[in-house]
């Protein structure tokens, strides 16, 4: 008779422990959602904010004619991405340009003077910023959820709901265009 | 990533200590309650209304700590209006996204030219507030001002605040205790001799050890409470300066710029003049000491048991990873050359 007890209180001690690695494998994955989530709205931030940063510098920068045409081409592209890897390399494209952009005011004290430039200016860095930010809190949590999917114990049960818990991708910056150093055109 | 520190464990541990500082805080007051009532034969009205005022104590420090201090350092909501104060809002918006925060802080901001300074408070992540100095907006760059503000959502994030908070108002009641029992032993003492004088004729044996027994349950209460007030003195700095340590390398993996910050707390030690306005009982909120004492930048035994602070060139050589031997003497020669 105590057997049978045994066996209860070892099966119902399994369910419960089962519970609990599953809820906790939930909460971490809809962090991980939700820091994706994150990304997107910062996203949408920086594609409404270029037009009026583009319209704002046009008229200082008319040697940089390039540089804008760039920003211009590349939103477009990026807004009009499909598909989670078209995206992320459409928006790597559009922060390269962006990036260089904020470089080349440096060279423009007239335009860092003008008030409502200094403001889309900052606007722009700050959106740059979280965005950045955003995509370091993601992979922080990527890899804090992959790494508990894999380790043992987690790793039976995250097998026994099968595609519920597979790793998620990274969101990697592609070297080549980050650290392509900022282009300075100083002849004219 | 090379973090070792796992800081959700500490979060988890800060808030475990709250609970515990809590209870052993209403266990000692309810102590008190009794050894009054059996000695005077009252039970149990001064236990009921020791531990009552305790309660009362512990939810205003929790509700109400926050305005409290804001008010004591005359903070003001801040002007999105301004140019910098619009970007500290940007800057406190981003480093809320980079450590996940659900909700950002309310930031303010007291307007005093002369210090560089800045703290957090609230007792949770959603009604924190993050201030700062006007002088430190304006002498910091947007970098420097992210490695600080970094520091302080740390404290934050890591709960540190909550139990900040909670020990410096438990303190507060600890004193009024010891106060209370001071003047009732001085005012029975008085007293007591007034008696004695006037009723020397009627010799009552009876009368004096029961006064005797009364002055010294109240010598004792009194010492007991400046034990404990000392005691959670010791402890409440000792808290707040490891929890220094913690947010600077939170601070770090949130920015994953260590020269913002550092190169902020350099401009804060030689820039800075003492505020008026904080005091011994908020001093322990700040990035840097606030009060300015000698003692923070000291090492021996005794100036470590009773700073608020590490020494900020301790702190700058873990971050620039540096000997600091070497810090110190850089930052005594910076500071000789702004005197001259």
């Amino acid at each position: 008779m105590w057997i049978l007890w045994v066996v209860i209180a070892v099966v119902v001690i399994l369910l419960l422990w089962l519970i609990s690695v599953y809820n906790a494998l939930v909460r971490i994955r809809k962090r991980v959602d939700n820091a994706w989530a994150q990304i997107d709205v910062q996203l949408k931030r920086r594609h409404d904010l270029v037009p009026n940063l583009v319209s704002a510098v046009k008229g200082y920068m008319k040697f940089e004619q390039e540089t804008l045409d760039k920003v211009i081409k590349a939103r477009a592209a990026a807004v009009s991405a499909k598909g989670m890897d078209d995206r992320i390399q459409a928006e790597q494209e559009l922060g390269g340009f962006l990036g260089r952009l904020l470089a080349v005011v440096e060279n423009y004290p007239d335009l860092k003077a003008n008030q409502n430039v200094q403001k889309l200016m900052e606007e722009l860095t700050t959106t740059e910023n979280k965005i950045s930010y955003a995509r370091q809190f993601y992979n922080d949590t990527a890899t804090r959820f992959n790494t508990k999917i894999e380790v043992f114990p987690n790793n039976v049960v995250t097998g026994m709901f099968g595609g519920k818990f597979d790793s998620v991708p990274l969101f990697e910056i592609v070297e080549a265009s980050q650290r392509e150093a900022p282009k300075v055109d100083l002849s004219f | 990533m090379g973090f070792t520190v796992d800081f959700h464990a500490e979060e988890e541990k800060n808030v475990r200590k709250t609970f515990f500082l809590v209870f052993i805080f209403l266990l000692i007051m309810a102590l008190f309650g009794l050894i009054i009532d059996i000695v005077f034969a009252l039970f149990p009205i001064f236990t009921i209304v020791l531990l009552v005022v305790a309660l009362i104590q512990v939810l205003i420090s929790l509700k109400r700590g926050k305005q409290v201090v804001l008010r004591s350092l005359q903070a003001r909501p801040l002007n999105e209006d301004d140019f910098d104060e619009k970007q500290l809002r940007n800057i406190v918006d981003e480093l809320s996204i980079a450590s996940g925060m659900a909700v950002p802080p309310e930031v303010y901001v007291i307007d005093n030219d002369k210090v560089l300074n800045a703290f957090a408070t609230g007792s949770n992540q959603e009604n924190a507030v993050v201030c700062v100095t006007t002088g430190l907006l304006k002498t910091l760059n947007r970098e420097e001002t992210s490695g600080v503000i970094a520091h302080e959502l740390s404290h934050i994030i890591n709960r540190d605040v909550l139990l900040m908070t909670v020990i410096s108002s438990l303190l507060g009641a600890v004193v009024i205790l010891k106060i209370f029992a001071l003047r009732a032993l001085f005012s029975y003492l008085r007293f007591g001799a007034y008696r004695s004088v006037a009723g020397r004729r009627r010799s009552s044996k009876s009368g004096d050890k029961s006064a005797l027994a009364i002055i010294a349950f109240l010598a004792a209460v009194a010492a007991l409470g400046a034990l404990f007030s000392f005691v959670g003195r010791l402890t409440l700095l000792a808290v707040s300066r490891t929890r220094e340590y913690f947010a600077d390398s939170r601070a770090v993996e949130l920015t994953r710029n260590p020269s913002g910050l550092s190169s902020a707390l350099r401009k804060i030690w030689s820039g800075s003049e003492k505020m008026k306005t904080a005091s011994v009982a908020t001093a322990h909120l700040f990035v840097s000491d606030p009060l300015k004492r000698k003692l923070n930048n000291r090492t021996s035994f005794i100036s470590n048991l009773f700073s608020t602070h590490p020494p900020i060139h301790s702190r700058i050589a873990i971050l620039e990873n540096r000997s600091e031997e070497d810090v110190r003497n850089e930052l005594s020669a910076l500071n000789e050359g702004s005197h001259h």
